[in-house]
């Protein structure tokens, strides 16, 4: 019965036969005698000044390759948005840019610095444009995407759902405010061919933009955001749509365009025509054009080898202020006078 | 029916309240005519009248009318139905819990920016974790239940026995309980198979004592114990209504219109268990909850610990912290809403959130959207982690330290309540009891006068030690007459074998004998030969007295109820043995009130004898004014001198009984003992009748003997800073000199003295007598010692190496500084000193010092005892140690922690508590520190979002982080992590004062773990964002949202995990084992979590993230160097931290780094070399531990004198039952033999 052990706590304490003990119960016992066997890793002078400069000669190098790597990058960048705004409509850029009579026709004249080997990345920049603001990013229906009109629960899509009553394919914002400036790149008056395929993640194309999926009843609201879509070709061939929709980290961000399959050589001179037609001057955006090499760290990005070379620097600077500061004041090591409570004792 | 009303008239009580006078038939007509004009109102709605119960013996249908409570019984919190919604409840009592709560069904609201399983499924987790450990808790309630309410028992129906389940009992039914089982109810003892009606109980389940009681039935129902005869039993109980105080019970048995009154010794409580008698019969009184035991059954408000109220406040600065970040990010969000972002689509009907023409109610909204966002910021899980840890703590290290286990008694420490382990680290005060705390309780007659002349020639460990400090020499030569024995260290060849009638007196000597023989409550047990006899005593000290009279010659070898047999030798002639049987008349109990003792007893010649054994104080007031002042004196002067070695000392009196005083005495005793009103006060007043005119024998000196390694102790735990009070019953003298003994004073101290023992005290209390005047003298004395003493104590204290300094007090003159007017100066003293000694202090005043220093003082305070007069004590303080294994349980039932040993106070303090307070102080900082910067990177992100409150992270990372991604590692570091091992904590006390200080849990440190969450936080958001921005594999691709904040969870989750191996101490395979493994962790989740896509998958976009983010450079490059980064400032600080401003034990670390790793005990190393008893105590170590069992029985309040219902004015009363003991570590052993 319950009761019965109740009264007395050693009664289980009968001294039974000895086994020896198995590997169980010696882990347990030096569990409950909190005796397991530990590294106490002490942060002693001396390891903390190996230890920095360790880090500081591990990552030196390593931030020197990515610097080189991020140099050897050519990047050029031009900004359009004023350039590309006639004189008289400067003081009304957004007058200009809705006024649909106007032709957006554009020409920019690229000096090239450096030599450009291909291939050549053309990306689009803007700037100050919240593609992670809340109601932009939740405005869109990955199902529709994929599955076409065939979905009939679009509220995500808010408030581009429907027209007219009509679903509207590819609903949201983030499709209606689709990018549509176009560039074309010509080199001695030839034409300057920009491969617009291929410019997508694969995952995206195969496995969230449906084949047979046709843009339906798309932008035919009286207000238009952007660019316009070819109801003839299925989603997962809009990779400009596809490219766009997936939405940015930061307000400013780049966006591939193209890619440029020839090399261009140092001062050369590109002619870019561009169709100025997004509208990005009633909140103040920047437009930028942007002709990028790449190599195996990806596009040109300093900061990664800066970061790393600070970093080592600063290791390094560390371990020897450490170095000074331990030669200079060394802290009597095994000798308990310096303890912190003899100290006081004493002061009292 | 209409006999059932008669029935009810006739018996309810009179209206004049609770006090039941009983006398005989006029009451009964006073109680009819009172009642009838009442009785047509009430109906049948309630018969009983409200303050007492009548019960129908063996009739139960004339009890169904009352409908009187099933005996089942129920300790379970919940049932099947009321589990959820009650445990629920429980739960949500919780802020953080409910705040989730909250957070959880804003986020069902488009407000919010997550989907509700972002907080629903850390929620649901630690609830589900919460509910499981409830549920298995109340399954174990309810099984023991089970098994407590089928248990069978005999029931009488029909003239025979018949065997039931205790759970189908009812009120009024007679049932039979043999030998060893429990009573199944609240009885009415009737019959019993011992003659005199007699049996005995055991009461541990209700008090926790292990000796026997004796209960004694009435002898009228002596015969009911046949099914036959006890079937013709129809009496009427009359009874006060069910309530909970154990040691009243008023009530009277009505058996053919005879009246007999049923007092505490007739009743059996259930839990209770019979021992020593075949069986017993008896009538339920009370059944299932309305059981006293049931009815005690309270919980006691559960102490929590102040590091815990410390964790509250800051879980209130995160709190207010989040709502500084809901609040900057609703103004920006207000200032940032403009129709000119036309992407956005803000014309037309724009919900509420983003219309910009109101950005007031933008603002608003976007707070409790913010809201949602940040609410990662409140750890969920920590309180869940660590009451884990802390109840592993318990389970595993304090219940099964070796160190803290005693072989002799075979008592292991007990950790009672789990919250309280960290604060075992910051105790800066110790109370301590002196008796059976710093003492063995292992009382030793030693010595001893008699009529004048001191006998006795032992010297005491104390005299020892005073004679050592005053460089004398003593040495103790034996004689051999002397006997050893336990209980007996007395040697004097003028006392032993007879030789005491060639003294100068012999007939005091013998008087003194006879008093030690006959005036007591002991119990003999084992055999009637003086070397096969065992004495069970109340207290030890009466067992040594009568150990004592048998070494004299004088042997108690036999108790009957009425009379006590001594074989008395040596008192004619030398070897001449004779047996005397003195008739027990009366026994006027001992108390605390009374301390005293006597006995009425009537020689076999017919002389009448009252003895008296008490109090110096009490006896002197009483003794006969024409007695011999000489030997009053002399007898004084030996008093003083005993108490100067530490001796406990008694008073011996007698007194001559004329039979004609003694008849008319009788009267108003009988009188007395049957009131059912105030029977103890009204039994004290007569004994003060007859307590009078007394005659001095002499006095008994009792060695009180320290336990082991107590002066160690104590000297260990004050080089750690704490400070130890006694606060002991004793007399000045004996608590000085134990201080001494136990280094707590020494002579290099200054000793500041407040005593009521002063002349012009003594002076006052002689001459005036007035007690207002008394009090005003003692008070005005005590108020100029303090203050006169306190700027001494100042003006030492400002002195560079001034003495340290001990206060030595006693109760009267502590009565008077406890005075509202003067607790400010006595606190400012005592906290000044680092000793105090509390001498002749009452329970209450125990308590009311510790409160003093923990409301006051507002330090933290340990209480530690062994006895019933400790109980208030050890519950005022913050933690409050019982001494397990000897005597009675009361303490430990009170207590948080029960050790065996004084000693065991530096393990238990300086190893445990230190090593649960570091561990606890990691554990919360490094909660706070892991949630805050989890939940500041999506801080800093709003920024970017234009305030919108759009997410970072997906849903499932964010609510994966708490109880996933992190939760292990830090559990291992709670458990595991320790600074310096065990012997080095023991070794340098010092260290224990970091504790004390709190230094690990300042806000200063708060602050520093705070600043670093920022500036982590900001390096993992920054360096991810910034070099994501152009595109990152050879293809030219640019990287989405979602890819960057995966990027920067998995650097979050590997920073933060690695940040906590940093702050280990010591690093076993589990931290290893649980960093990497929660790192995996998160990797295998994405690694599944983005390759896997379901038909239902709410959304696409980490399909294949994982795989693209892998594939570039950046990912690698990035992981690398972020952790690093953001690691690097707390490297650089603990750096600096460690060279320049080293805390104490990174010091003793470093002095003992290259010592080998040495084990606590070293029994498993050497593999199978164990000796015997190491042997034992490692198979006790591997034992399952035996589960405190839930009996529905055991409560934490036992009824004494608690210092909370003294405090709220309730009379807690003394036991009156009489107390036979069998000592408790005895009769364990016995059954752990058998």
């Amino acid at each position: 019965m319950e009761m019965e052990g109740g009264s007395s706590l050693g009664s289980g304490g009968a001294v039974q036969p000895i086994s020896f003990p198995s590997w169980r119960q010696r882990v347990f016992y030096k569990f409950t005698q909190q005796n397991l066997s530990a590294c106490k890793p002490a942060l002693s002078p001396t390891l903390v000044i190996t230890l920095f400069l360790l880090m500081g000669i591990a990552f030196v190098p390593v931030g020197l390759i990515c610097l080189r790597a991020s140099e050897n990058v050519e990047e050029f960048v031009v900004r359009y948005d004023i350039e590309c705004i006639p004189e008289n409509y400067r003081g009304n850029k957004v007058a200009y840019i809705k006024d649909e009579t106007i032709s957006k026709r554009c020409t920019l004249s690229i000096k090239m610095l450096n030599h450009m080997k291909a291939p050549i990345y053309v990306y689009y920049e803007l700037d100050n444009y919240y593609q992670n603001h809340r109601r932009y990013v939740k405005s869109r229906s990955d199902k529709q995407l994929l599955h076409g009109l065939q979905l009939n629960d679009i509220s995500s899509c808010l408030p581009v759902e429907s027209h007219n009553g009509l679903p509207v394919v590819p609903c949201g914002l983030i499709a209606w405010s689709f990018f549509n400036d176009t560039f074309t790149f010509h080199r001695k008056a030839l034409n300057l061919s920009v491969n617009r395929k291929n410019i997508s993640w694969k995952s995206d194309r195969d496995h969230k933009f449906g084949k047979d999926v046709y843009p339906f009843n798309f932008q035919n609201d009286t207000l238009v955001g952007g660019g316009k879509l070819d109801p003839s070709i299925p989603l997962n061939e809009q990779e400009d749509l596809i490219v766009w929709m997936r939405v940015a980290a930061l307000p400013k961000f780049r966006k591939l365009y193209g890619i440029i399959e020839e090399d261009l050589d140092a001062d050369e001179l590109l002619t870019v025509h561009l169709m100025n037609n997004y509208n990005t001057y009633s909140f103040g955006g920047k437009k930028n054009l942007v002709l990028t090499t790449s190599n195996w760290l990806g596009g040109k990005n300093s900061f990664l080898g800066i970061s790393y070379i600070a970093t080592g620097c600063c290791s390094i600077l560390a371990s020897i202020l450490f170095a000074l500061i331990h030669v200079k004041n060394p802290r009597p090591q095994r000798e308990p006078s310096c303890s912190v409570w003899s100290r006081k004792s004493s002061s009292r | 029916m209409s006999v059932h009303w008669d029935r009810y008239r006739a018996t309810a009580g009179p209206g004049d309240g609770d006090c039941l006078s009983l006398k005989g038939s006029s009451f009964r007509d006073g109680g009819l005519r009172q009642i009838a004009s009442q009785t047509v109102r009430l109906g049948r709605l309630q018969p009983q009248h409200p303050g007492h119960r009548t019960i129908f013996c063996n009739d139960r249908e004339a009890n169904l009318l009352v409908r009187f409570k099933g005996n089942s019984v129920s300790t379970t919190k919940y049932n099947i139905f009321t589990f959820l919604p009650k445990g629920l409840f429980e739960q949500f009592r919780r802020v953080a819990n409910l705040y989730f709560l909250m957070i959880s069904i804003l986020s069902t609201t488009p407000i919010s920016p997550v989907h509700p399983i972002t907080n629903v499924v850390p929620l649901s987790l630690v609830l589900l974790v919460s509910l499981v450990k409830e549920a298995f808790e109340d399954w174990k309630r309810l099984q023991s239940d089970m098994a407590i309410n089928n248990t069978p028992v005999e029931v009488l129906q029909d003239q025979r026995w018949e065997t039931i389940p205790w759970k189908k009992l009812q009120v009024g039914d007679i049932v039979r309980v043999k030998q060893d089982s429990f009573f199944p109810a609240d009885l009415l003892f009737l019959a019993s198979t011992n003659p005199d009606g007699i049996c005995y109980i055991e009461t541990s389940n209700l008090d926790g004592e292990t000796n026997l009681k004796i209960r004694k039935a009435l002898e009228r129902t002596w015969d009911y114990m046949l099914p036959e005869k006890a079937s013709k039993l129809k009496g009427e109980i009359q009874c006060e209504q069910p309530n909970n105080s154990l040691y009243t019970f008023t009530g009277n048995l009505i058996i053919d219109d005879q009246i007999l009154p049923v007092s505490p010794n007739q009743l059996l409580l259930r839990g209770c268990s019979l021992r020593n008698s075949d069986y017993i019969v008896g009538a339920i009184i009370f059944t299932g909850h309305e059981t006293k035991v049931m009815m005690n059954s309270m919980n006691v408000p559960s102490k929590r610990s102040t590091l815990e109220r410390k964790l509250d406040k800051l879980i209130l600065a995160l709190f207010v912290a989040l709502f500084f970040m809901c609040l900057i990010g609703a103004i920006g969000s207000g200032v940032f809403i403009s129709r000119k972002y036309f992407y956005l689509g803000l014309t037309g009907h724009v919900e509420e959130q983003f219309n910009p023409s109101n950005r007031f109610v933008v603002s608003i909204l976007t707070m409790f959207t913010l809201l949602t966002l940040y609410s990662t910021i409140i750890p969920i899980s920590l309180y869940v982690s660590i009451e884990m840890i802390k109840f592993i703590q318990c389970a595993q290290f304090i219940n099964k330290d070796l160190h803290m286990y005693h072989a002799e008694s075979n008592t292991p420490a007990l950790a009672r309540t789990s919250n309280l382990n960290e604060e075992l680290g910051q105790v800066e005060y110790i109370f301590s009891d002196k008796t059976g705390t710093l003492t063995r309780n292992l009382m030793e007659f030693f010595k001893c006068s008699i009529g004048g002349e001191v006998y006795g020639t032992r010297v005491t460990e104390i005299e020892r030690g005073i004679a050592q400090r005053n460089g004398v020499k003593i040495d103790e030569t034996r004689s051999a007459t002397v006997i050893q024995e336990k209980g007996f260290n007395f040697d004097d060849p003028r006392l032993m074998c007879g030789a005491w009638r060639n003294e100068r007196n012999p007939e005091i000597c013998m008087e003194f004998f006879r008093c030690l023989a006959v005036c007591h409550t002991v119990l003999p047990e084992g055999g009637e030969s003086p070397e096969k006899i065992t004495y069970q005593a109340a207290s030890p000290d009466e067992a040594a007295l009568v150990t004592a009279a048998k070494n004299f010659g004088f042997f108690f070898y036999r108790r009957t109820p009425t009379s006590i047999m001594v074989r008395e030798s040596n008192i004619e002639d030398m070897g001449n043995v004779q047996d005397a049987t003195y008739e027990i008349l009366n026994v006027l109990e001992f108390n605390s009130t009374r301390k005293r003792q006597s006995v009425v007893c009537r020689y076999p010649n017919g002389r009448l004898v009252l003895y008296c054994k008490g109090a110096d104080i009490v006896i002197y007031e009483r003794l006969a004014v024409d007695a011999s002042d000489n030997i009053k004196n002399l007898t004084r002067e030996h008093l003083e001198q005993f108490g100067s070695a530490g001796l406990r000392t008694l008073c011996l009196a007698y007194r001559e009984l004329s039979i004609e005083f003694y008849d008319k005495w009788n009267e108003k005793f009988i009188q007395a003992k049957s009131s059912l009103c105030d029977r103890e006060k009204k039994l004290d007043e007569v004994a003060e009748l007859v307590e009078k005119d007394l005659i001095l024998i002499g006095c008994t000196a009792i060695e009180d003997k320290l336990q082991d390694g107590v002066p160690l102790c104590i000297e260990t735990l004050s080089r750690a800073g704490i400070k130890i009070w006694v606060l002991t019953g004793d007399k000045m003298e004996t608590a000085i000199n134990i201080a001494y003994a136990c280094s707590l004073i020494n002579n290099s101290m200054k000793q500041f003295i407040i005593s009521s023992e002063t002349d012009a005290i003594r002076e006052v209390e002689d001459n005036r007598g007035d007690p207002v005047q008394t009090a005003r003298v003692i008070k005005n004395s005590v108020r100029q010692d303090l203050d006169r003493y306190l700027q001494e104590a100042q003006l030492l204290l400002r002195s560079t190496d001034g003495p340290r300094l001990a206060l030595v007090i006693d109760g009267k003159c502590l009565m008077h500084a406890l005075d509202p007017s003067l607790r400010v100066s006595l606190l400012k003293l005592s906290l000044n000193c680092s000793s105090v000694v509390c001498c002749r202090v009452s329970p209450l005043q125990k308590a009311q010092v510790t409160s003093l220093v923990k409301k006051g003082a507002r330090k933290i305070t340990l209480s530690i005892g062994d006895g019933a007069n400790d109980v208030s004590m050890i519950q005022a303080a913050h933690v409050g140690v019982g001494m397990s294994g000897l005597e009675g349980m009361q303490a430990v039932m009170a207590s948080d922690f029960a050790i065996a040993q004084f000693r065991f106070l530096t393990d238990l303090l300086l190893v445990h508590g230190r090593w649960s307070y570091l561990r606890l102080c990691k554990v919360i900082t490094y909660f706070f520190y892991k949630n805050l910067t989890f939940t500041l990177t999506q801080f800093w992100f709003t920024f970017q979002t234009g305030f919108s409150g759009q997410r970072f992270y997906d849903d499932w990372f964010q609510s994966l982080y708490n109880v996933i991604f992190t939760a292990l590692p830090v559990i291992i570091v709670g458990l595991f992590d320790k600074d310096v091992s065990a012997l080095i904590s023991k070794k340098y006390p010092e260290l224990y004062k970091e504790g004390i200080r709190n230094m690990f849990f300042k806000w200063r440190v708060v602050a520093i773990w705070a600043f670093f969450s920022v500036y982590q936080s900001l390096v993992i958001y920054n360096i991810t964002l910034v070099s994501s921005q152009n595109g990152h594999n050879s293809s030219g691709k640019i990287f989405g949202q979602w890819n960057v904040s995966t990027m920067a969870f998995t650097c979050v989750v590997v920073t933060v995990n690695l940040r906590l191996l940093m702050a280990c101490n010591s690093i076993t395979k589990w931290h290893h084992m649980s960093v990497w493994g929660s790192i995996l962790a998160w990797f295998v989740f994405i690694f599944i979590y983005s390759g896997i896509m379901t038909p239902w998958d709410r959304n696409r976009k980490m399909y294949i993230l994982l795989f693209v983010l892998m594939s570039t450079f950046y990912f690698y490059v990035s992981l690398f160097l972020i952790p690093v980064v953001a690691l690097l400032g707390d490297f650089v600080f603990q750096g600096v931290q460690r060279l320049l401003f080293p805390y104490d034990y990174q010091i003793v670390q470093e002095m003992h780094r290259h010592d080998i790793e040495e084990s606590r005990s070293d029994l498993l190393e050497v593999g199978n070399h164990m000796t015997p008893d190491e042997a034992r105590s490692f198979a006790l170590a591997r034992l399952p531990r035996e589960q405190s069992k839930h009996t529905g029985f055991a409560f934490d309040s036992p009824g004494f004198e608690s210092f909370f219902a003294s405090q709220q004015g309730i009379f807690a009363p003394q036991k009156p039952w009489d107390v036979v003991r069998r000592a408790s570590a005895k009769s364990k052993h016995k059954r752990s033999k058998a």
